[in-house]
């Protein structure tokens, strides 16, 4: 379906001007590396179950879910609550993280249904692996990759979720692509992200401090 | 989201997820906020099309 209308638009370039992508890979990696390794060291957002609390997650999605998932969480909003996951479907998690949604993920669609969890950060899909065992939840599969280029085949997904993560592509464009990829037609699309209110500045784009926090 | 293939986008939540963090954070003088949205992929060719025809701004 893309190629024939993507011919259609104006070509324009999403990328950033000057940002160097693999620093700030480098340092997201860094950041969330300490995430799983140190859920506790503090950081400037919530994590764990205070924060699944703050975004409204149920008790009943998170009961079974390992605790080294749940203290790993780092997301800024809650997939589930904006529409619902069904017995059978195949659902991609972008940034997948310590797993903490994809496992969720993998009690609502069943052992029918299928799972991938996508990170870019070695230890994170480390942790998340170890606690899809934990679970015994076979139908959940963990890969490490980057959003750009998503580890699944072509028009594989019902639902794509995501959580915090957007907002961290390098180019946003580029990745809502390779989302739309993965996705059959008419395929869900359930996100938790940010926004901010105030515009960044072109300057501020290539600070990758301010990508961090 | 319209331009990348998707349809149907809607936030359905906005908050402040980042008050009271340990450590302080660029969130605030930005206005950064916590939301939830939700699009769909585009059935077919002609629903991309008509979506992309709403769209007023260049790309």
């Amino acid at each position: 379906m893309t190629a024939n209308i993507q011919s259609t638009l104006p070509s324009v370039s999403r990328a950033i001007e000057g940002l160097d992508v693999g620093e700030l890979r480098r340092a997201i990696q860094e950041e969330y590396a300490l995430v799983a390794s140190e859920p506790e060291h503090g950081f400037h957002f919530h994590t764990g179950r205070r924060l699944a609390g703050i975004l409204e997650y149920r008790d009943e999605w998170l009961e079974g879910v390992p605790e080294g998932t749940i203290a790993s969480f780092a997301g800024t909003g809650n997939p589930f609550s904006v529409g619902s996951l069904h017995a059978g479907e195949r659902v991609v998690d972008v940034g997948c993280g310590a797993g903490i949604d994809s496992l969720i993920a993998g009690k609502l669609v069943g052992p029918t249904g299928r799972v991938v969890g996508v990170d870019m950060t070695p230890e994170m899909v480390d942790k998340a692996r170890v606690s899809a065992r934990q679970m015994g939840a076979g139908h959940v599969d963990f890969r490490q990759g980057l959003a750009e280029s998503l580890p699944v085949e072509d028009a594989w997904a019902d639902v794509v979720i995501s959580n915090g993560v957007v907002n961290l592509f390098p180019d946003k464009f580029a990745g809502l692509q390779e989302i739309a990829r993965v996705m059959k037609p008419g395929a869900r699309l359930q996100v938790g992200d940010i926004l901010v209110d105030k515009a960044v500045g072109d300057k501020g784009k290539r600070d990758i401090n301010l990508w961090k926090g | 989201m319209i331009a990348a293939g998707f349809v149907d986008f809607e936030i359905t939540w906005r908050g402040d997820v980042y008050k009271d963090a340990p450590q302080s954070s660029s969130a605030a003088k930005f206005g950064t906020m916590g939301i939830n949205f939700r699009a769909r992929k585009a059935r077919d060719d002609d629903e991309w099309a008509i979506a992309l025809a709403t769209l007023s701004c260049s790309l």
